[in-house]
């Protein structure tokens, strides 16, 4: 499933370095889990308030997730929220697996979601419910969320094309005056829409206080009265279609393009500034959309003071992309899983004497972990080279070759140079 | 084989091996091919030994694994009679082997001095001592002959000098073995005649020196002995003096090859490609790169523009093409029309072809397949999209076709990754790619650069073809050999100029060096002779 640039290969090969890229990721995850498994041995070890088989117990609640939640009941509720909380990282892992696959690192996310969450907030609380039926309000907030992270993440993008400037640099800044711009936004605008009327003043109003919500469909009552709606379905078919963009059509062709080669492509005649632009705009909607679904969900407090501290869930889009390499489909379950861990990390801090603080410490090691899900990656096809090498050399297409291909012509040194470039953009 | 006695005698020390290095029955084996199969290469003290083959023979493979960059699945080395195991560079650096890569190994901004002795730096308590080095240096480099300065950057100095600062590299490690990996490809004719000295100095102080080549008049030049591989196979060992030519070249290809091109005088026709003063800054300095170059390719003909590389020839083609900003005042016309400011999509779909210096860099998308690669100018058209969505059993169809009749061979046919291919098939498919677009120019910069003799032959006979089906080419190329054989018209560019225009019949290689280098200059009324 991972591996889209081999997927439009459409041949066995595809199943192979998919299956390697979902194995690799698998590694990381278990070589996180075992670093964490450590950290809670450690920690026993060491506190003394803590009991050794703590941490035995201790990492079987983590991998638990919501299933270490106790009841049923709970078990449920826990689910519930976790695949509603997986929504905007589903969204924000897309936003960042698209800008990697066009070459770009979209670390421009948070702004890009605060961004999304404000024009679905503005938007959704200020329309009058009562002329304008509450659906349609729904889907214009959602549409004025995504339209104002589009343009957000098209700035770092016409940086990048017009002025050559790195967009990390352009992103990094663009958060912290999203960040800065939201909480002034909100704060000038007094009542309106700060939740005075439940003496809540960190938080913006509820959509639901103007009869703004996604349709449920009884989700939630049936996963224990959690904030279960229908925004993951709508992530994941989004995801499946930026699959199908990325893969199967000419504009896709050209991101990619784009992204393996800058030059070939503008040699090929493709528009690569006009590529950028659009790539970092669709990411900055990507992610913008995410909070909108977050916050369009009715019942979430979105705390707007934002210049403190930028969103987690656009930073943690970058571990959900590279956990599952760059594929849109395999993002879906990048996500859902982070916040599985995440959600044994809560019950972990809950249920055991290890503190609040090591829960986020070990599903910061895990999604540490992920990172090297690349690497695991290449040193994988590395392995099956030399078990190649050892089986008979497979008969080539054609039966009189005249030019063997690939390694045995390429200068050795050369080659050798070519992958320790490739093994460089990990990223 | 009496090698079993030979092992014997190795064993007991009773022979003397006349052999400085020794590779037995070499094989290497890569998935999905033999590099090298049961190769075997004997090198004799002070000789020049020439290893020919054509791209993909095993020739960098079986250097790699002396190198101890690879390391073989069967066969042994001996280094004077005794059996050596290489497991990286510095096995082989301590064993006296060294190496001149086709890319220098330079770091572009230390002097030549600091190049030289990077990885041994003389050192007392840590400090630096340069001073011993460089007399060692200097020494060295008037003894055989190796003209640096060693305190000139290396980003500074010409290609030649920076191959001189490697063969001193080699000597300051007092290398005994001296690997040349395609030592020629990069130089002038003057430079290689000056190289070619110094390799015979060198064997003439007692070095034992490999030469890889896949050209054939050089190794005739310069060679000793050759030792010639074919689709990873060891074709033999011939002593140079007893062989001609067209012996060798008949081992490397296993067929007999033309050195010459067959074509019929040209006959030009209308003007395609009209350029008026075209001018190019340059990115690096202040100078321009291209300056007020006027010139006309008609239909039917071949125009070459020889020169030495760096005198404008890539700004030049990147004006062309759109690559590069051309400065105010230049137009350039195809078929009448102004197409100076137009983008690169609209020149390549109306009639451009452009076959590209660098094929990594500007021909191909490395991560793409095959097929993948031979639509990048085309995925758009009506033929292999519907509605945005790429029609996939078109492009195969497509790609299968330019295959085989371009003959470019793969390990997986279409979807190989482009970067996994040999460098003579990725150059097989751009020109695939280019020559199958409808076009009224060719441009083709360095078209058969770093391909073998078999491979220059097709390429050079599709622009003959190329030109006869009414095209109008425009070469730019650095080979003399490419420049006499192909084409109906020469113009020298240098310094970003066009210095002279030359028939190539009546034109000869010492004449054309001359202006290449700058020696000699034609006034632009009338030739200065």
């Amino acid at each position: 499933m991972n591996g889209p640039q081999k997927t439009d290969k459409r041949v066995p090969l595809l199943k192979k370095s998919g299956a390697r890229s979902v194995f690799a990721s698998l590694v990381s995850i278990l070589g996180g889990i075992l670093v964490g498994f450590i950290v809670l041995l450690l920690l026993a070890v060491f506190a003394e308030d803590i009991p050794f088989s703590e941490a035995f117990s201790g990492i079987l609640i983590v991998l638990g997730g919501p299933l270490s939640a106790g009841s049923a009941k709970d078990v449920l509720f826990q689910l519930g929220n976790m695949l509603f909380q997986a929504t905007p990282l589903i969204m924000t892992g897309l936003s960042v697996a698209l800008a990697f696959k066009t070459g770009l690192f979209n670390i421009g996310a948070p702004g890009q979601y605060l961004m999304g969450a404000t024009g679905a907030l503005i938007v959704s609380l200020s329309l009058p419910t009562d002329v304008i039926p509450s659906w349609i309000v729904w889907i214009l907030a959602l549409l004025a969320g995504t339209l104002l992270g589009m343009i957000w993440g098209a700035i770092p993008g016409f940086f990048k094309a017009r002025f050559n400037v790195n967009e990390v640099i352009v992103c990094i800044m663009t958060n912290w005056i999203a960040a800065n711009l939201v909480s002034w936004i909100f704060q000038a605008s007094g009542d309106r829409f700060i939740n005075y009327a439940e003496t809540k003043v960190s938080f913006i109003r509820k959509t639901a206080s103007n009869g703004v919500a996604t349709a449920t469909l009884g989700l939630d009552k049936l996963l224990g009265n959690s904030y279960m709606d229908i925004s993951i379905f709508l992530a994941a078919g989004i995801a499946v279609v930026l699959y199908i963009v990325i893969n199967k059509t000419t504009f896709g062709y050209e991101l990619k393009a784009c992204g393996y080669n800058k030059n070939a492509s503008k040699y090929a005649g493709m528009n690569e500034k006009r590529n950028i632009v659009l790539a970092m705009a669709l990411s900055g909607a990507l992610a913008a959309c995410g909070a909108a679904l977050w916050c369009l969900n009715g019942a979430q407090d979105f705390i707007w003071n934002t210049y403190l501290s930028l969103p987690a869930d656009g930073f943690n889009g970058i571990p959900a992309a590279l956990l599952a390499s760059n594929n849109p489909i395999g993002v879906i379950f990048s996500a859902i899983f982070l916040k599985y861990i995440s959600v044994g990390g809560s019950n972990l801090a809950a249920q055991t004497s290890f503190n609040e603080y090591v829960s986020p410490l070990i599903v910061a090691v895990i999604i540490y972990f992920s990172g090297f899900s690349k690497l695991i990656k290449d040193l994988l096809s590395k392995e099956r080279i030399k078990k190649a090498e050892a089986a008979p050399a497979a008969p080539l297409p054609d039966p009189d070759p005249k030019e063997p291909p690939a390694p045995a012509a390429a200068d050795a040194s050369a080659e050798a140079e070519e992958k320790t470039e490739k093994g460089g953009n990990a990223l | 084989m009496n090698e079993t006695r030979q092992e014997q005698d190795l064993r007991t020390g009773k022979a003397d091996s006349p052999y400085v290095i020794e590779m037995r029955n070499i094989t290497k084996v890569f998935p999905g091919i033999v590099a090298n199969d049961h190769i075997t290469l004997q090198l004799r003290r002070g000789e020049i030994h020439a290893l020919l083959g054509e791209n993909g023979a095993g020739k960098s493979t079986l250097m790699s694994v002396l190198f101890g960059l690879y390391q073989p699945e069967e066969g042994e080395i001996y280094k004077d009679g005794e059996k050596v195991t290489i497991r990286d560079p510095n096995d082989a650096n301590a064993l006296g082997i060294g190496m001149v890569h086709q890319h220098f190994k330079l770091v572009d901004v230390f002097t030549v001095l600091d190049n030289i002795i990077l990885g041994v730096e003389p050192n007392t308590l840590g400090f630096l001592n340069k001073k011993a080095a460089r007399e060692r240096i200097l020494a060295l480099s008037e003894s055989y002959g190796l003209n640096v300065d060693p305190d000139a950057l290396v980003e500074d100095i010409t290609v030649g000098m920076q191959q001189r600062t490697e063969i001193l590299k080699m000597l300051y490690r007092e290398n005994e073995i001296l690997i040349f990996d395609e030592p020629t490809a990069v130089l002038t004719p003057q430079e290689i005649t000056e190289l070619i000295g110094i390799i015979r100095g060198l064997a003439a102080e007692g070095k034992s020196i490999l030469f890889i080549s896949h050209k054939l008049n050089e190794i005739m030049e310069v060679a000793d002995r050759c030792t010639v591989l074919r689709k990873g196979k060891y074709i033999g060992t011939v002593n140079i003096a007893d062989t001609t030519k067209e012996e060798l070249s008949n081992m490397m290809v296993g067929r007999n090859v033309k050195f010459t091109v067959d074509k019929a005088p040209a006959e030009p026709k209308e003007t395609v490609l009209e350029i008026n003063n075209l001018t190019v800054r340059s990115r690096i300095h202040k100078k321009n790169a291209v300056s007020n170059v006027s010139l006309s390719v008609r239909a039917g003909e071949i125009v070459c523009i020889a020169g030495i590389d760096g005198n404008g020839q890539s700004e030049f083609v990147g004006a062309l093409s759109g690559l590069e900003k051309a400065e105010p005042g230049s137009s350039v016309l195809l078929c009448g029309e102004d197409v100076t400011k137009k983008s690169i999509r609209y020149k390549n779909t109306h009639g451009m072809s452009h076959i590209p210096e660098d094929r990594h860099k500007h021909g191909l998308v490395l991560d793409y397949s095959l097929e993948e690669n031979l639509v990048l100018q085309r995925y758009f058209e009506a033929d292999f999209q519907k509605n945005g969505f790429i029609r996939f059993d078109a492009v195969r169809a497509y790609a299968d076709r330019l295959i085989g009749e371009y003959d470019v061979r793969s390990g997986q046919g279409p979807v190989t990754v482009a970067r996994s291919m040999s460098g003579g098939n990725q150059q097989k498919a751009i020109i695939a790619r280019e020559m199958d677009r409808e076009h009224k120019l060719l441009i083709a910069v360095q078209p058969t650069r770093g391909l073998d003799v078999g491979a220059i032959e097709s390429i050079h006979r599709r622009i003959v073809a190329s030109r006869d089906a009414g095209a109008a080419v425009l070469l730019i190329s650095l080979e003399l050999d490419e420049v006499m054989n192909l084409s109906d018209r020469i113009l020298v560019m240098y310094e970003g100029e066009i210095t002279g225009e030359f028939d190539p019949k009546t034109v000869t290689m010492q004449e054309l060096g001359l202006f290449m280098a700058g020696a000699k200059r034609q006034d632009k009324e009338a030739s200065e002779k």
